[in-house]
């Protein structure tokens, strides 16, 4: 391995290194406070060590990884939503009876194995970064054991988990014994040379599985509700943003090596998922009176959108990552809210909690409304363009059904979304101001990175040029 | 650059509003009057400076003001004015003054949100007229939507919450089934012009299409968003709710420039990118206006609910509008535009009449109404001047409108004409019957009379009388005004 | 047959039947004795194709240490087979169901496909040899070999957090 090797790895390392930081401090009897800001600004040192190793891209490292423009899009998206996780688990953990400081190992861990994801290029890479984001979610997702739903939602993500990687295993080893090959390209090369066989396409089916799993896709998608739920809310933060990120991210680059979009079979497949995507996550949300359930669901729906732009092929991936960048400030941003607005007892979840909300605290609820609308797709809001170059794509790429499905059940979406914000702005009922005593910095920080996001979801539905020619930029370095 | 000026003053003076509003109730309604009159006087100082190379000239483009906006989707900030625009600007800012004034008390609570929503959704119709690249059209079609949504949701009234659904979900459906039509119609020009890709309204025009069942499908998508806003027949359904709702400044809007936009987006979009498809399916489209026509008159007549019964009256009248249209005569076209302005202002005023009533007597049941006009004379004056207005008597503008529809249509369907025509005696039943219910027979119990109106609403109804009448007595410069842009369509069409 | 297919049948044999009965065995303690006689028989298997070290860590790791692990968790929480929770019958006709028509669909893949007998990496035969493993370890794969004590890490650092008080 080369020093520039080593040199395009220096954001992962320096990831890494925050994890054993946060060891040590706790090991010096660090206050949560000390850990915070410290991770915080290990954090901001991963993104300025991507600064730092831009010119030096595209990096292959022979024989798993691979650092090149697509990586590095990915890991910026995964380390932006993970500082604003950060930000918002203080106000989240401080008041609550448990250590919270064990937290953030975990919470850094599972983000490496996500940034790990997007640069591999090589089934074991794939693995052990998918295991390592999963084995730190278990833990993360059982946090507070005092609760009830906490311990179901951890044990019926280990249960599917480990599920899911045999299967992803035995995919894995499928696709090995009719190639030969661990590596993407070299599978891609095999394939063209050999054309696809009935066990290669079992292999491929098995991957797609345990992505689906990953991404909560239709038929696998069981489990989301449950844990997104149960598991404390800057976690399901997490895993609804980086963790599905991370996932992609390697199906996106898995895909594109072994030219997924040229076999029939795989694209009706994923076609049929797409479809199921879009209507089962927008008609279970319809119901919904648990805004993280309701968010679970509406979540399904969104990586129903999201695989249109998928099957788009290359075309796709500049719209993808726009879709990408705009659903995670606004699941960012709506986390944030309910985050902020949990008590020591339980999330704020139900949605009657939310009544009246705009004239308790209008800041909150305008912060909240424009993550709705914007997870909705209505202009002025970054969901609008996201969701218009899906669109595009999709109608380039002649597949008027998706897109078809795309615009009908999006109207369905509007229905529950429109139903949280009239809550909002519901008359609200006579509830005692909920107090918090923690240093007014900590909220004086959430509130203006949750501005900070509520612009930047402005700027991106009003001026998205400037970011899409950016992504276009990035996606050429390979 | 004269458009970007007027629509960003509604907009930041909406902002200052909500912001200054906190504090001082008073001021944030005086910067909404303000800021909406400065965006009236704009085009209208700019227009008398103009005027006269209009009429020389003909159909030309008077403003026109064009900036890169997303340039990796071909996609600009193109705004520009013709006649026909200018005509729907004047009418949207007329009556965004009005619609200031009338909810200046009877608003009481989060004034500075509220005025924010009515700015913002003044800004939006306003760009909806003025939008000549079709992303930022329907960028602007929703930015009108969801402060309207909020207009409703909030300050509506009992049901308000069901009929703010209603409305955004209708309309957002439409509005998404045009987005996919924008971008196939996108596509197929890039297809054609090899890989150049644009939203430019100019530059889609030269589409042609390979085959006549694409062109309709995609015209559909339009079409069918525009019709849902207009309403047409099957799809009004969200209409009289999301009228009855709304504050009396949002029923005012609603009824007076919402369903314009309808009318707007079939005669700029629809007819000129699919002059043949338009064609194949005219046929059909009068029927449903004349269906329109009738059934929005038969259930007007049967409401009882007042705002209710005006809103249909608008189902009814804007029947006339898509007859009009789809029967391709320059005279009848001139009669659509013409309409559209009487319809806004007598429609309008007899919404703000209907809020006026309901802050005096609590209800817009016109079955506990009754005999108001010894109480109320001046009011009762000034309504049966709208509602002789509404049944289309002479020498006020709905009757040239009317008329002149009926004669454009009578030479391509006589039929549908007379049957049209039949509505307008229902159109007499109606509007006699809101007269008769509300402000004749036997005066109700109510506990004081309820007084008459005030400097502020003086100033409304008369601005409003004023321009019914001239409109009825001297057309001739609205017709002047669209003359061009007429002439050419009727051309391009037959 | 030569010796070595003998033994390959033999081990598959007793690999699948003790993984059968670790799930169906009433008696979680006999569950974990059939696992273990399933790991001794996957050793057997890595020992056939020369990679003795990794047989021999799999039974120390594996069978060795794990199991006995579990084994005394079990014992100390002392299940009984009455607390096993009864499940739908619906519910358990529709896992069959499903779990079924995959076996089916593998069965007839692997069926289809003749397989080419691309041993790419085996082709050496001593890539199982402890040298070789480990100078893999260290040289080419060296990244994955730290992400995975990484992962390790995030293993123990869960298993505390969870298991503490």
């Amino acid at each position: 391995m080369t020093n520039l090797q080593l040199l395009a790895l220096l954001p992962f390392m320096v990831l890494a290194t925050a994890a054993v930081v946060v060891i040590l401090l706790i090991a010096f009897k660090q206050s949560h406070t000390v850990i915070q800001v410290t991770g915080f600004f290990m954090m901001c040192a991963v993104v300025l060590a991507m600064w730092f190793v831009r010119d030096t891209l595209p990096r292959e490292v022979p024989p798993l990884l691979v650092v090149d423009g697509l990586a590095a899009l990915f890991t910026g998206l995964i380390i932006f939503s993970v500082l604003v996780v950060g930000l918002l688990s203080y106000i989240y953990f401080e008041e609550r009876e448990e250590n919270p400081k064990e937290y953030y190992i975990l919470l850094f861990l599972a983000t490496l194995g996500a940034a790990v994801l997007t640069i591999s290029r090589h089934f074991i890479s794939f693995f052990i970064g998918l295991e390592l984001l999963s084995v730190s979610l278990y833990a993360l997702i059982a946090y507070l054991r005092n609760r009830n739903n906490a311990i179901e939602a951890g044990v019926k993500y280990l249960m599917l988990a480990a599920l899911t990687s045999a299967f992803l295993l035995f995919g894995m080893a499928l696709i090995y014994m009719e190639t030969g090959s661990m590596e993407f390209t070299a599978i891609g090369n095999a394939i063209t040379k050999s054309g696809t066989s009935v066990l290669f396409l079992m292999g491929i089916g098995l991957i797609v599985v345990a992505i689906g799993f990953k991404l909560a896709l239709v038929p696998f998608h069981l489990w989301a509700a449950d844990v997104y739920q149960g598991a404390p809310a800057p976690v399901t933060a997490f895993i609804a943003t980086v963790s599905k990120i991370g996932v992609f991210a390697v199906f996106v680059r898995f895909a594109q090596a072994i030219h997924l979009h040229e076999n029939a079979l795989a694209v009706t497949v994923l076609t049929v998922i797409a479809i199921a995507c879009m209507i089962a996550g927008n008609v279970l949300a319809l119901m919904q009176q648990n805004i993280k359930r309701l968010l679970a669901y509406s979540s399904i729906a969104h990586f129903g959108y999201l695989l249109v732009a998928f099957l788009s092929g290359d075309a796709g991936v500049g719209a993808g990552v726009f879709y990408l960048l705009a659903y995670s400030i606004t699941l960012l941003s709506a986390f944030g809210i309910i985050t902020l607005l949990s008590t020591r007892r339980k999330d704020a979840d139900e949605l009657s909690g939310y009544r009246g909300l705009f004239w308790r605290n209008p800041l909150m609820a305008a912060i909240f409304t424009v993550a709705l609308l914007s997870l909705a797709g209505i202009p002025l809001t970054a969901g609008f363009p996201a969701k218009f170059f899906i669109l595009t794509v999709g109608v380039q790429q002649h597949m008027w059904l998706l897109a078809v499905v795309l615009v009908l059940t999006s109207v369905i979406g509007l229905y529950y979304y429109l139903r949280i914000i009239s809550t909002l702005f519901a008359s609200p009922p006579l509830s005692p101001a909920k107090e918090k005593s923690l240093h007014p910095l900590f909220y004086a920080a959430t509130y203006t990175s949750l501005v900070v996001l509520m612009f930047l979801l402005a700027w991106l539905g009003i001026f998205p040029g400037f970011i899409i020619d950016n992504v276009q930029e990035f996606l050429v370095i390979r | 650059m004269i458009l970007v000026l007027m629509i960003g003053i509604l907009l930041v003076g909406g902002l200052t509003c909500w912001l200054v509003a906190q504090r001082y109730p008073l001021m944030g309604r005086l910067i909404a009057l303000i800021a909406v009159i400065i965006a009236f006087l704009l085009p209208v100082g700019w227009y008398a400076q103009y005027a006269s190379e209009l009429t020389v000239t003909g159909n030309n483009w008077l403003i026109d003001y064009q900036v890169n906006w997303i340039p990796a989707f071909g996609i600009s900030f193109h705004l520009a004015m013709d006649g026909l625009s200018f005509i729907m600007i004047l009418l949207t800012f007329l009556l965004g003054m009005l619609s200031v004034l009338c909810s200046w008390n009877e608003v009481r609570e989060k004034t500075g949100f509220y005025f924010f929503n009515l700015l913002w959704t003044l800004a939006g119709i306003a760009g909806v007229f003025v939008a000549m690249d079709l992303f930022l059209f329907y960028f602007f079609w929703e930015v009108m939507l969801v402060p309207m949504y909020f207009l409703i949701a909030i300050w509506g009234d009992f049901n308000r919450r069901y009929a703010a659904y209603k409305f955004f979900i209708f309309t957002q459906t439409g509005g998404l089934l045009m987005l996919l039509a924008i971008l196939a119609l996108y596509f197929i020009h890039a297809q054609q012009n090899g890989g150049q890709f644009t939203f430019d309204y100019f530059a889609l025009l030269n589409t042609t299409f390979d085959n006549n069942v694409t062109a309709r499908w995609i015209m559909l998508g339009f079409l069918i968003a525009f019709v849902i806003k207009l309403p047409m027949v099957p799809l009004h359904n969200w209409l009289p709710d999301a009228h009855s709702e709304a504050p009396t400044a949002g029923s005012l809007i609603l009824a007076g420039l919402l369903l314009k936009t309808g009318a707007y987006g079939i005669i700029r979009f629809v007819l000129t990118l699919f002059p043949e498809a338009s064609a194949s399916i005219a046929w059909w489209a009068m029927l449903l206006g004349v269906v329109g026509i009738v059934y929005g008159a038969l259930l007007a007549f049967a409401q009882t609910d007042l705002k209710r019964l005006i809103a249909y009256t608008s189902v009814s009248h804007m029947g006339f509008v898509l007859l009009g249209v789809f029967a391709f005569r320059e005279i009848a076209l001139q009669g659509v535009v013409m309409q559209l302005l009487t319809h806004g202002v007598s429609t309008g005023a007899l919404f703000v009449l209907a809020g006026m009533l309901k802050e005096r007597l609590h209800t817009r049941d016109i079955n506990q109404m009754g005999g108001l006009w010894t109480a109320m004379p001046h009011m009762g004056a000034l309504a049966m001047v709208f509602v002789m207005a509404s049944l289309g008597l002479p020498f006020l503008g709905n009757f040239i409108a009317e008329f002149l529809i009926l004669m454009g249509a009578f030479e391509v369907s006589p039929v549908l004409t007379i049957i049209a025509s039949a509505g307008l005696v229902l159109s007499a039943l109606y509007s006699l019957r809101i007269m008769q219910k509300v402000f004749q027979g036997q005066l109700q119990t109510v506990s004081e009379p309820p007084k008459d109106l005030s400097a502020r609403e003086w100033i409304i109804m008369a601005s409003l009388t004023a321009t019914i009448i001239f409109l009825g007595l001297y057309p001739q410069p609205v017709l002047d005004t669209v003359q061009g842009f007429v002439a050419q369509l009727a051309r391009s069409n037959l | 047959m030569d010796i070595s297919q003998v033994l390959f049948y033999a081990l598959s044999a007793m690999a699948l039947g003790s993984a059968i009965m670790v799930v169906i065995s009433r008696n979680p303690v006999h569950s974990v004795l059939w696992l273990i006689i399933t790991f001794f028989a996957i050793s057997g298997h890595y020992i056939l194709m020369n990679a003795q070290f990794l047989g021999i860590v799999n039974l120390i790791v594996y069978a060795g240490a794990i199991m006995v692990l579990f084994l005394f968790v079990i014992m100390l929480m002392n299940l009984n087979a009455e607390t096993e929770p009864q499940k739908n019958k619906w519910l358990k006709l529709a896992g069959v169901v499903a779990g079924g028509c995959l076996l089916l669909v593998l069965v007839a893949a692997l069926k289809q496909a003749e397989v080419k007998g691309k041993v790419a990496m085996l082709e050496t035969g001593d890539i199982g040899l402890i040298r070789n493993l480990g100078k893999a370890l260290f040289t080419d794969f060296v990244v994955p070999f730290e992400i995975s004590s990484i992962l390790f890490l995030s293993a123990m650092v869960g298993a505390v957090v969870i298991g503490k008080k």
